[in-house]
């Protein structure tokens, strides 16, 4: 963790200001939401605690709730994620095996692997916030389009961001 | 007591994300009553800001509509004014008559507000304004706009008020088909932001596609006449007991910049004759 602390910082601090000033405002084909901060908890090292991550994820999720007017939601399912987070990186190991203090990023693991290690984590917490925001099943189709898009949508703005802003791997 | 320890040590992770869990399960469900709102007055204050902030620079962006609306308002009530019939002021006499009787004392007073917050792709949305307690605002007032209603104070902090928008379906409105007189409840149904329900019309009320509906001013939120939008479309349901009718909203969610907040005067006297027997239903 050590390592990466100022870099986690700053693409903390950055994300979430991007997240509640720029990304709040798009939502592409009235469906697609872009939860571009899920970055900073999906790039946490390997080495992350269970706990350190939930609790992480709660203040990102408070913070991002108290602007989305739905306080709780975004905080849940940003700790579920974080829950399941360990569990499924030790399902899609990677041929190497982890390195415990790098950052789970395309420019580490590649880009194939990323989508797979994100898309279902993404996947989860759009359904989660989905589905508790609308509270009934009644629109479950519509419902499961708004998170299908807004995973496709925010992966594509994660792994873009990842590109442009996050350091090579030497 | 040791093996119960270690049992926890062991879990601990599973007891953390259990604990966090119900944390946010327990504010989902405290905020999912609309009138406990999570609009809490430390935040309000950071989050209008911000709000505000980002509100000042996308309103650039829209000025010329907004322009254009106004000048239409101002046309349209200055037409109003024309049509009044001139107060007959003698100044010989030195007495200006004014005809006043009950009805037209003043009970609805309008505040103006900018919507510095909006969302409309949620189930349940909310906006926000940028007047709050200073300038008078309270919980439960309803809000309007030029086409017509966009929905009512849920929490107001010093600057900023949120308001629960019509486009939350949590918010049901009472309405009344106006060529029939007869009353229903406008309901959104959490996907369109231009269309909504109108529920409890029986079959036997006639109905057209472009009938307006419009607010019934049965309760003290709104006062009545407030447009809400026209009918679409209108089918009886299976069992022939409702109809089934889809209005198309006449205000345009997506683009909402100047609202007015309505204070009335008379809402406390009725509010206190619907609530006097509260305690019988506890």
């Amino acid at each position: 963790m050590s390592k990466h602390a100022v870099l986690l910082t700053f693409s903390f601090i950055l994300l979430m200001v991007a997240q509640v000033l720029i990304f709040r405002n798009f939502v592409i084909f009235h469906v697609g939401f872009s939860f571009v901060y899920l970055l900073f908890l999906l790039s946490l090292p390997s080495e992350t605690g269970f706990s350190t991550g939930m609790i992480l994820a709660l203040i990102c999720g408070l913070i991002i709730d108290v602007f989305y007017q739905t306080l709780g939601i975004h905080a849940a399912a940003a700790v579920f994620i974080m829950f399941i987070r360990p569990f499924w990186m030790g399902i899609i190991l990677p041929r190497g095996g982890y390195d415990e203090s790098d950052m789970m990023i395309t420019n580490n693991y590649g880009a194939g692997w990323f989508i797979g290690y994100a898309a279902p984590l993404v996947f989860s917490y759009c359904c989660i916030v989905f589905f508790v925001e609308a509270g009934t099943s009644q629109f479950f189709w519509h419902t499961i389009s708004k998170a299908l898009v807004s995973t496709l949508i925010t992966l594509v703005f994660v792994i873009f961001t990842q590109y442009l802003f996050y350091p090579k791997s030497n | 007591m040791g093996q119960l320890l270690s049992f926890l040590y062991r879990f601990r992770a599973f007891f953390t994300f259990l604990l966090l869990e119900v944390f946010c399960i327990w504010l989902i469900v405290r905020h999912n009553d609309y009138q406990r709102s999570s609009f809490t007055k430390t935040t309000a204050g950071i989050v209008g800001n911000i709000n505000q902030t980002t509100g000042n620079i996308s309103e650039y962006f829209s000025l010329k509509r907004v322009n254009k609306e106004l000048a239409e308002e101002n046309a349209r009530l200055r037409s109003m004014l024309l049509s009044r019939e001139t107060l007959p002021v003698d100044s010989l006499s030195n007495q200006i008559q004014v005809a006043s009787d009950s009805t037209d004392t003043v009970t609805f007073e309008l505040t103006m507000a900018e919507v510095v917050r909006n969302d409309i792709r949620n189930a349940n949305n909310f906006f926000m304004v940028n007047k709050g307690s200073k300038d008078g605002l309270e919980a439960g007032m309803g809000v309007i706009n030029t086409f017509g209603v966009v929905g009512k104070i849920r929490q107001v902090s010093k600057n900023f008020a949120e308001g629960i928008s019509l486009l939350n379906t949590k918010n049901p409105i009472s309405a009344k088909h106006q060529a029939s007189g007869r009353m229903g409840t406008v309901l959104w149904e959490g996907v369109d932001p231009q269309k909504a329900k109108l529920l409890y019309l029986t079959p036997d009320i006639r109905i057209e596609p472009g009938d307006t509906i419009v607010t019934s001013g049965y309760n003290p939120i709104f006062p009545k006449e407030v447009m809400i939008g026209t009918v679409l479309s209108s089918t009886p349901d299976k069992n022939n007991t409702y109809l089934n009718v889809i209005i198309d909203l006449s205000v345009d969610f997506g683009s909402l910049s100047y609202v007015y907040v309505i204070r009335n005067y008379d809402k406390p006297e009725q509010d206190s004759l619907i609530n006097t027997n509260e305690q019988l239903f506890e």
